[in-house]
C-alpha cells in the first residue's frame, strides 16, 4: 500500500446519497482519483461539494454504491488506520480557540502511536510559519491560520488531502499562497489533493477539474475542455463569458512565480 | 513558562492547604498539639480541606472537560441539569427529615439525583448513535428548568425551621464534612480522571469540531459519550460531597485558559487544580469572617472569582495580545 502506486487511490462507483428519505442528494456517482493528482471540485452553492468530501472521508456514509480508498472498501478501515491515509478538513476553521500553533500542528501525530520521521518543526517550516509556532491560532491571519490546519494535514502524513473550500474569505493573495504551497506539497510528498471551490478563475489554474451540479457530474477532465461557456452556464445557472487570453493575468503569474 | 506557572499554582495550593488547617478560625501550632487540636485538625478541619480540594479539582476538571466537548464557553457542569437533579432529591431528604441511612442519606440522594438526570440528559441529547452537543446543552436547560420548579414547590410549601437549612446545602455546605465519606467521592473522582486522562486527545480533536476529530481518527460519538460519563461522575461526585458550588465549573477553566492555553491534557489537570485553590479559600474565608456565623462556599467562590474573572477578562494580554 505505497503512496507511490499507480492504482486509484480513491474510487466512487456508484455512489448515491441521501440526507432525507427520498431526496437524493447526490446520485450516482462515479469518478476515481489517480496518485499525484490536484483536483478542483467545483459547482455553485449546494451542488453537493461538500457532500462529495464527507462521503469521501467517511463522514457520510452512502446510500447506495461503494467507495474504495487504496483498493479497500473505505467502511472496512479502523479510524486510525484510515486517519493515516486519508485527512479531511472541513470549511470554516477559523474558530477562536486558544491553541497554539505548534498544538495545533502536533494533533496531525494523534493517529500514530510511534511517532512518523516528519516532525511538528518540519511541517511548520514546510508552511512557513515556523516563528509563529509558540502563537495563539486567534492572533494569526485567516492565511496564517488556514496554512497551520495544513501543516496538521501534512503531518498526519495522509496520502489524500480533501480541502472543503480552503480559499473561502481569503484575500487574493492568501488564496494564491495556499494554492501555491499545496502544489509544492503534491510536487514534494506525491500527495493527492482534491479541493473544493466555487471561483471559476480559479479553477481554471487546476489540471483537473470536476464540476458539479444538483449532485452529479457535469464534466471532469482538463478545465480547458470542461469549462466550457455552456457546461458552466448549466452548472452555476448563469451566462459566464470566458476570456482565455487573460491566462497569463495575475492569478497565473502569481502562481507561477 | 507554563510550567513554572503550573508549579506555582501547586505552591498555592499547597500554602492554602495549609494555611485552611492551621490559621483559621482558631491558630493551631502543628508543633505543639494537645488532644482537642489534635481532634480538631484531624476530625474537623483536614475532613474539611480535603473535601473542599475534592470538590474544587472535580468541578473545575468537569468544567473544562464539558466547555471542550460542547464546544460552547457557557457550558458549566451544572448546565446539564445535575445540580438541580442533585438539590431536589437532597431537599426532599432535608425537608421531609427522612433521613433512612444516617449521615449518608443527603450525599446519597445528592448523588442519585444527579446520576439520575445525567442518564435523562444523555437520553434527550442521544440521536442517530451518539450524543449532540447542542441537544445535551439544550436537553441540560430543559430540564434543569423542570427541576428546579419542583425544588422550588417543595421548599414553598415546608415549614420553615427547615428551609435554613436546605438553602444552605442548595449553597454549598462543607461543614458535613467527613472521613467517612472522602473514599467514596475519591474514589469516583479519580475514576472520572482516568476516563478522561485515557481520552485527553480525543477532546482535543473534538475542541476542533466533529469532522476534524474523525479525520484524526477519532470515533466522535464514542469519545463524546466517554467524555460525558467522565464529566457526570465528577460532577454527581463532587455534589454529594458537599452540595452545589457555583462559578468554579464556568469559569475556572477560562481563568486557566488565559494562562496556559487550550491544550485539554495542560488545561483540565490545572483546571482541576485551580478549582480546588479557589474552593478551599472560599472555605477559609466563609468560617472565619463572619464568625460563628458561616457563609456558605457556593456564594464565596463567586463572590472572590468573578471580579478577579473579569479583572482578567479586561486584560486579555495574558495571552500576548
Amino acid at each position: 500500500m505505497s503512496l507511490a502506486s499507480n492504482h486509484s487511490i480513491l474510487e466512487f462507483d456508484g455512489v448515491s446519497f441521501m440526507y432525507q428519505r427520498d431526496n437524493e442528494f447526490i446520485h450516482n456517482l462515479t469518478f476515481s482519483v489517480d496518485n499525484g493528482e490536484f483536483i478542483g471540485l467545483l459547482g455553485a452553492n449546494g451542488s453537493g461539494k461538500s457532500t462529495i468530501l464527507k462521503l469521501a472521508s467517511g463522514i457520510l456514509r452512502p446510500s447506495r454504491g461503494s467507495i474504495r480508498l487504496w483498493e479497500k472498501p473505505l467502511q472496512l478501515y479502523r479510524n486510525k488506520d484510515r486517519a493515516k491515509l486519508l485527512c479531511y478538513l472541513p470549511q470554516l476553521l477559523d474558530m477562536n480557540v486558544l491553541f497554539k500553533v505548534r498544538e495545533l500542528v502536533s494533533m496531525g501525530l494523534y493517529p500514530y502511536e510511534i511517532i512518523p520521521e516528519m516532525t511538528v518543526a518540519e511541517s511548520l517550516e514546510m508552511v512557513g510559519l515556523m516563528e509563529k509556532s509558540e502563537s495563539y491560532l486567534e492572533n494569526l491571519s485567516a492565511g496564517e491560520r488556514r496554512r497551520a490546519f495544513i501543516a496538521m494535514t501534512l503531518l498526519q502524513g495522509a496520502g489524500l488531502v480533501l480541502l472543503d473550500e480552503p480559499l473561502a474569505n481569503l484575500d487574493i493573495k492568501y488564496q494564491i499562497e495556499i494554492i501555491r504551497l499545496l502544489r509544492e506539497l503534491r510536487d514534494k510528498k506525491r500527495i493527492s489533493i482534491i479541493m473544493a471551490l466555487h471561483d471559476i478563475n480559479m479553477a481554471l489554474q487546476f489540471e483537473k477539474v470536476m464540476l458539479i451540479k444538483e449532485g452529479k457530474i457535469l464534466g471532469i477532465g482538463n478545465p480547458e475542455i470542461v469549462l466550457s461557456e455552456d457546461l458552466l452556464k448549466e452548472a452555476f445557472d448563469v451566462s459566464i463569458e470566458i476570456r482565455r487570453h487573460g491566462f497569463e493575468g495575475a492569478y497565473l503569474k502569481g502562481l507561477k512565480s | 513558562m507554563s510550567k513554572i506557572r503550573i508549579l506555582l499554582l501547586i505552591l498555592i495550593s499547597i500554602l492554602i492547604a495549609l494555611s485552611s488547617l492551621f490559621l483559621a478560625p482558631k491558630v493551631i501550632n502543628p508543633f505543639q498539639l494537645d488532644t482537642t487540636a489534635r481532634n480538631i485538625l484531624f476530625f474537623i478541619r483536614l475532613p474539611r480541606v480535603t473535601v473542599a480540594f475534592l470538590m474544587g479539582m472535580a468541578l473545575g476538571a468537569s468544567g473544562a472537560v464539558l466547555q471542550g466537548i460542547l464546544r460552547n464557553p457557557l457550558a458549566d457542569p451544572y448546565i446539564l441539569g445535575i445540580s438541580s437533579g442533585a438539590s431536589l432529591s437532597a431537599a426532599g431528604v432535608l425537608l421531609s427529615g427522612f433521613y433512612f441511612f444516617g449521615k449518608f442519606t443527603i450525599p446519597l440522594a445528592a448523588f442519585f439525583g444527579a446520576s439520575f438526570v445525567s442518564i435523562l440528559v444523555g437520553f434527550f441529547g442521544w440521536k442517530r448513535g451518539g450524543l449532540w452537543p447542542e441537544r445535551l446543552l439544550l436537553a441540560g436547560v430543559g430540564l434543569s428548568f423542570l427541576f428546579h420548579a419542583f425544588l422550588m414547590l417543595l421548599m414553598s410549601i415546608s415549614p420553615g425551621e427547615r428551609l435554613g437549612r436546605t438553602i444552605f446545602w442548595i449553597f454549598g455546605d462543607l461543614s458535613v464534612a467527613d472521613w467517612s465519606l472522602i473514599p467514596y467521592g475519591f474514589l469516583l473522582i479519580i475514576l472520572g480522571f482516568i476516563i478522561f486522562f485515557s481520552r485527553a486527545k480525543a477532546l482535543n480533536a473534538l475542541i476542533l469540531g466533529d469532522e476534524l476529530a474523525h479525520s484524526l481518527g477519532f470515533s466522535v460519538h464514542r469519545e463524546r459519550l466517554l467524555l460525558f460519563v467522565s464529566i457526570s461522575l465528577m460532577t454527581a461526585a463532587s455534589v454529594s460531597l458537599g452540595g452545589i458550588i457555583g462559578f468554579v465549573g464556568l469559569l475556572v477553566p477560562h481563568i486557566m485558559r488565559f494562562f496556559i492555553g487550550a491544550d485539554s491534557r495542560v488545561l483540565v489537570p490545572t483546571s482541576a487544580i485551580g478549582g480546588g485553590i479557589l474552593l478551599c479559600m472560599a472555605d477559609l474565608i466563609g468560617r472565619t469572617i463572619m464568625q460563628p456565623v458561616e457563609i456558605p462556599s457556593g456564594i464565596l467562590t463567586a463572590i472572590i472569582g468573578s471580579p478577579y474573572f473579569l479583572y482578567l477578562l479586561r486584560r486579555r494580554d495574558v495571552l500576548g495580545k
